[in-house]
């Protein structure tokens, strides 16, 4: 290699370089270290990803818990890492954190690997009528009802979580185009929005979310159930390649696809967003981040033409259920405290006020008051008692949902074959779970 | 040279000194590197359930990898995404090197730019593609709804996300190809081209007869060194798609990392990591052997 | 065919296809989440500061940068240290059975395995050894790869160097080891440059471990701390995108200082 003599290194250079580097960081460092928190309080180091659904919490609530007397960290993450990085924590007794808000389908797995605190025995009354029914549901391991994995037949289910922030699936419509109000039946959902299409008023009658894995699962799960689907017996076979399951699969894959953008298999909640808020979908069933924003006219194109309804039914009327859920670890360095913050937060008061900041609460009482934050609120209660159902209780549901997720967007490519995508990912999914010791 | 090697050794607590100094070295990279993989090679070995080991399985795990189609699908879309990123900086890094290879004005400009793109932190790098390929806040949907056109969908399709991972990591690398096979191409003798000049050679073969064969051994190591590191890409892919949609562009490393944290695959993941080291190691060891072997001939 | 004109459209073209997306990143930065998702203007209509704000105030970026700054250096300069003796040694010696060749063909060995492989042993071990998330796991494990290539590196710039001067400073009466630190190690120093920028390119920029080894801004790095920001559902692409600039700047800047020795650096190993 040639060298020519400019490039010969001096040690002016690399002092040169050094400084340079040194005078960056340190310059960028001073504008920015963060101000210690006037360490006052009882500490709570709290775990949580990303998402718009805590932003009321944030907002509205830590203040709250400062004058309470709490010294609140609060740890976001995405959301792509929290999992496997809270259950090494907790797993190993790591003691970073002293609360993780988990999503709900975590449980089971770190219920299975009994890593979390006794809530019931820390004296946080599951019992409690005030609960919504099915959302403490889903902070016992094992769970109280439906089936339970090998090894954990008998055990004694324990209170190991308690719901944070609720959420589940209900419809946006456009009150222009369902001028009678909600869509009742997915029949009308089509038929009423294809008159919507052909006055000019929309582009689509509905908007969905076709990629891969979790997204795909996540916009069909609703319409399986109210086609009248489970997903598997009380033995973890899976049985939602039953009659139901195929009739909604097909649904899935053929009418709403040809009812639908004609991206569709490309989209994630990002875009299903624009297509509601940007005016072009007439219906669409999704968890509240996106709805919330339905009437702020700097989000949406149509603020003041969409309206909250419960899901439309085939044979019922049931959504998908997902909420934060908080867990305390046995390896929590501040136990008592983060024991004691919970109780704050699930107090009848506290949850009104979340209640009053735009979140679905997690206590029936809060959804009550006089001025929810949201008009989706009472919209979601009206959902829970319809029928809101959670995703199985089983620590491989991701693993169950990427099988089932690539098989269904395969068929949704097509534009047919849904029966036979369900009967293709009930055999992967079977081979999986019993390569794991399910049967 | 031999035995000048013995007399510097001299004696005393000098004969111990080469035992001094590899020793700071030797003991950090034995704890930090040598025992993790040894206790990796243990625990492929072994079933985990819920994050603790449950039963002894022997080779189990490295055998079910053959018959998992996920994994197969992993390996598939690594062995493409390697193959055409590296194909693809290899062309246009040796076409660029050429291109510069007579000094001009701007040629320092051009260097100097060129180097942005291997230095910006690969996390960075795969921000920077998002916000690119994005349908809503991304450049070429600014663009293409600039110029009066509608959404461009990258991410969302299995082959555009593909190959929006091969063209990002073209971008990112075909610099570092450019500058090797730059030196490479100014530290060739200069008297067999002036040769081939006088006799009237036109530049193809000049190209054909005299480069490309001289640049045959820095060309083979900058794509032995590229293909080596491309298999084990993972932020950009980890920030960019996570391995998605479905399955387009999981290569092994996302996938290897999803089963042992996602799925708490643990020895099967630990299986897979092994197995991918020894396919990487076997590559690279082959493809020394062969350049010895072209070298000799 | 006007070559002038040729060369001009390639440089050109070479110039567009690395700035724009480095333009984009930055004008996106600099934008409101209405403007880049509602508007999708090619420039910033209202150009604002505030995700970098944001970025100090309401995120930790200045605690990400001081924890990459210390554990940059200090992984870089013991690896520095303890990989310019082992080199020295592997370079000059030759011990029984050959170890000394044994050993350096070992750590070319675990340079090339992908270190995505032991990253759960390491996670396990630093576990064990109460390290994680902080400063001390992170430079352990940095060190430890930095010593794969510096030794490596190194080892062939102290070949290029004569005997004849140490044997020289040793007849004058120098020990062995004052030989190397006196004589070597000095004319050895544009190598050793070259090893120390490319140690701390990978060092800034790594990733994986990072995101293993910590979960708080008590140790997490600059590429861990943006990565903190990559969600992809109501995606925040004001501040994804200004922490790519400020996780980006520091290195950048570095290593266009360094440059003409970076350049040496990467391009070594391959053309010699």
């Amino acid at each position: 290699m040639t060298q020519s003599s400019r490039s010969r290194l001096t040690r002016r250079s690399v002092l040169k370089g050094g400084l340079g580097l040194a005078l960056a960081t340190t310059a960028l460092t001073a504008i920015g270290l963060p101000v210690p928190a006037s360490a006052a309080g009882k500490k709570v180091i709290i775990g949580a990803f990303a998402d718009g659904g805590l932003t009321p919490f944030k907002q509205k609530i830590i203040p709250l818990a400062k004058d309470a007397g709490f010294d609140i960290e609060f740890l976001e993450d995405e959301y792509g890492v929290t999992l496997e990085k809270w259950f090494a924590d907790a797993k190993n007794s790591a003691g970073q954190y002293d609360l993780y808000l988990l999503d709900d389908p975590w449980v089971p797995q770190f219920g299975a690997a009994n890593v979390l605190e006794n809530l019931g025995a820390a004296g946080i009354d599951g019992g409690d009528k005030d609960w919504i029914g099915s959302m403490i549901d889903m902070g016992y391991w094992p769970p109280q009802k439906g089936p339970r994995v090998k090894g954990f037949e008998t055990a004694a289910p324990t209170l190991i979580c308690v719901p944070f922030v609720g959420d589940l699936q209900t419809l946006t419509y456009r009150n222009d185009v369902y001028t009678s109000g909600a869509p009742k039946t997915w029949d009308e959902v089509i038929a009423k929005g294809k008159e919507g299409v052909a006055a000019g008023k929309i582009k689509y009658p509905v908007v969905f979310r076709g990629v891969s894995g979790n997204p795909i699962v996540t916009s069909w799960y609703p319409v399986f159930l109210s086609f009248g689907g489970s997903f598997f017996d009380d033995k973890w076979n899976p049985v939602f390649n039953s009659a139901e399951g195929k009739a909604s699969a097909e649904f899935f894959v053929g009418t709403m696809k040809q009812n639908a953008p004609s991206g569709v298999v490309e989209f994630d909640s990002d875009q299903e967003g624009a297509a509601i808020l940007g005016g072009e979908a007439g219906a669409i069933i999704q968890y509240s981040g996106n709805a919330l924003k339905a009437d702020d006219p700097t989000q949406t194109k149509v603020a003041g033409k969409l309206d909250f309804g419960i899901v439309p039914k085939q044979t019922a009327a049931i959504a998908q259920m997902g909420i934060f859920i908080a867990g305390i670890p046995k390896s929590a360095p501040n136990k008592a405290n983060s024991v004691e913050f919970l109780k704050w937060y699930v107090s009848a008061d506290i949850q009104a006020k979340l209640s009053e900041a735009g979140s679905i609460p997690v206590k029936r009482s809060a959804f009550g008051i006089a001025k929810p934050g949201n008009r989706l609120i009472p919209v979601a209660l009206q959902q829970l008692d319809a029928g809101a159902l959670p995703r199985p209780r089983t620590p491989d549901w991701a693993k169950v949902e990427e099988l089932l997720g690539i098989e269904l967007n395969k068929a949704l490519q097509a534009g047919s074959g849904g029966g036979a995508a369900l009967d293709n990912a009930a055999k992967q999914v079977k081979d999986y779970l019993s390569s794991v010791g399910y049967y | 040279m031999r035995s000048r090697k013995y007399r510097l050794q001299g004696a005393g607590l000098d004969l111990a000194l080469p035992y001094l100094m590899l020793a700071p070295g030797l003991l950090i990279v034995l704890g930090v590197l040598v025992y993790p993989l040894w206790d990796g090679l243990r625990a492929s070995t072994k079933a985990y359930r819920y994050g603790s080991v449950v039963a002894d399985v022997g080779m189990q795990n490295y055998i079910k990898l053959w018959s998992d189609p996920q994994f197969l699908n992993a390996l598939w879309v690594t062995i493409e995404f390697v193959a055409l990123s590296v194909t693809f900086e290899a062309i246009l890094g040796f076409a660029l090197a050429l291109f510069c290879l007579r000094e001009f004005r701007g040629i320092r400009l051009l260097r100097t730019i060129l180097i942005i793109p291997m230095v910006i932190t690969p996390v960075v790098v795969a921000i920077v593609f998002r916000l690119i390929y994005a349908s809503d806040a991304g450049m070429l949907t600014a663009i293409s709804e600039w110029t009066g056109g509608g959404q461009v969908q990258i991410l969302g399709s299995p082959v555009k996300a593909f190959f929006g991972l091969v063209v990002l990591d073209v971008w990112e690398w075909t610099p570092l190809m450019f500058l090797i096979l730059l030196a490479g191409l100014q530290s060739l003798p200069h008297e067999p081209f002036e040769a081939a000049r006088v006799d009237g050679a036109g530049n193809w073969r000049v190209f054909a007869d005299l480069t490309f064969p001289m640049m045959r051994p820095v060309l083979a190591i900058a794509i032995v060194l590229r293909t080596i590191d491309a298999f084990g890409t993972f932020d950009q892919v980890f920030v960019l798609t996570r391995g998605g949609p479905g399955e387009a562009t999981r290569l092994v490393s996302i996938y290897g990392y999803d089963t042992a944290f996602k799925f708490q695959q643990t020895g099967y993941a630990a299986a897979l990591f092994v197995t991918i080291g020894l396919v990487v190691l076997a590559l690279a060891f082959s493809a020394v052997r062969l350049l010895r072997r072209v070298d000799a001939s | 065919m006007n070559s002038h004109l040729t060369r001009i459209g390639v440089m050109s073209a070479v110039l567009a296809i690395v700035l724009l997306p480095i333009y984009w990143l930055v004008s996106t930065s600099l934008k409101s989440n209405r403007e880049i998702t509602q508007e999708g203007t090619l420039y910033p209509h209202v150009p604002t500061l505030d995700n970098y704000v944001k970025l100090f105030t309401q995120k930790q970026f200045g605690a990400y940068l001081t924890n990459s700054l210390v554990v940059t250096f200090f992984s870089v300069a013991i690896a520095l240290v303890a990989g310019a003796m082992g080199a020295y040694a592997i370079a000059r010696f030759r011990l029984p059975f050959a170890m000394e060749r044994k050993i350096g063909l070992f750590l070319l060995t675990l340079r090339i395995v992908p270190p995505v492989v032991i990253l759960i042993p390491v996670y396990l071990l630093m576990l064990k050894l109460g390290l994680l998330d902080s400063w001390v796991g992170l430079i352990a494990t940095y060190t430890a790869f930095n010593i794969t290539f510096c030794v490596w590196m190194m080892e062939s710039f102290f070949r290029e160097i004569p005997v004849d001067l140490e044997e020289a400073a040793m007849v004058d009466g120098d020990s062995r080891f004052g030989a190397f630190r006196r004589i070597t190690l000095p004319l050895a120093a544009p190598g050793l440059a070259a090893t120390a920028i490319f140690a701390v390119l990978v060092t800034f920029n790594e990733f994986l471990f990072a995101l293993a080894l910590t979960a708080t801004p008590r140790a997490m790095t600059m590429p861990r701390g943006t990565a903190t920001l990559i969600g992809r559902i109501d995606t925040d692409w004001a501040s994804m995108s200004a922490a790519g600039v400020i996780g980006a700047l520091p290195i950048v800047f570095f290593a266009l200082l360094v440059q003409r020795h970076l350049v040496r650096g990467l391009t070594m190993g391959a053309v010699k």
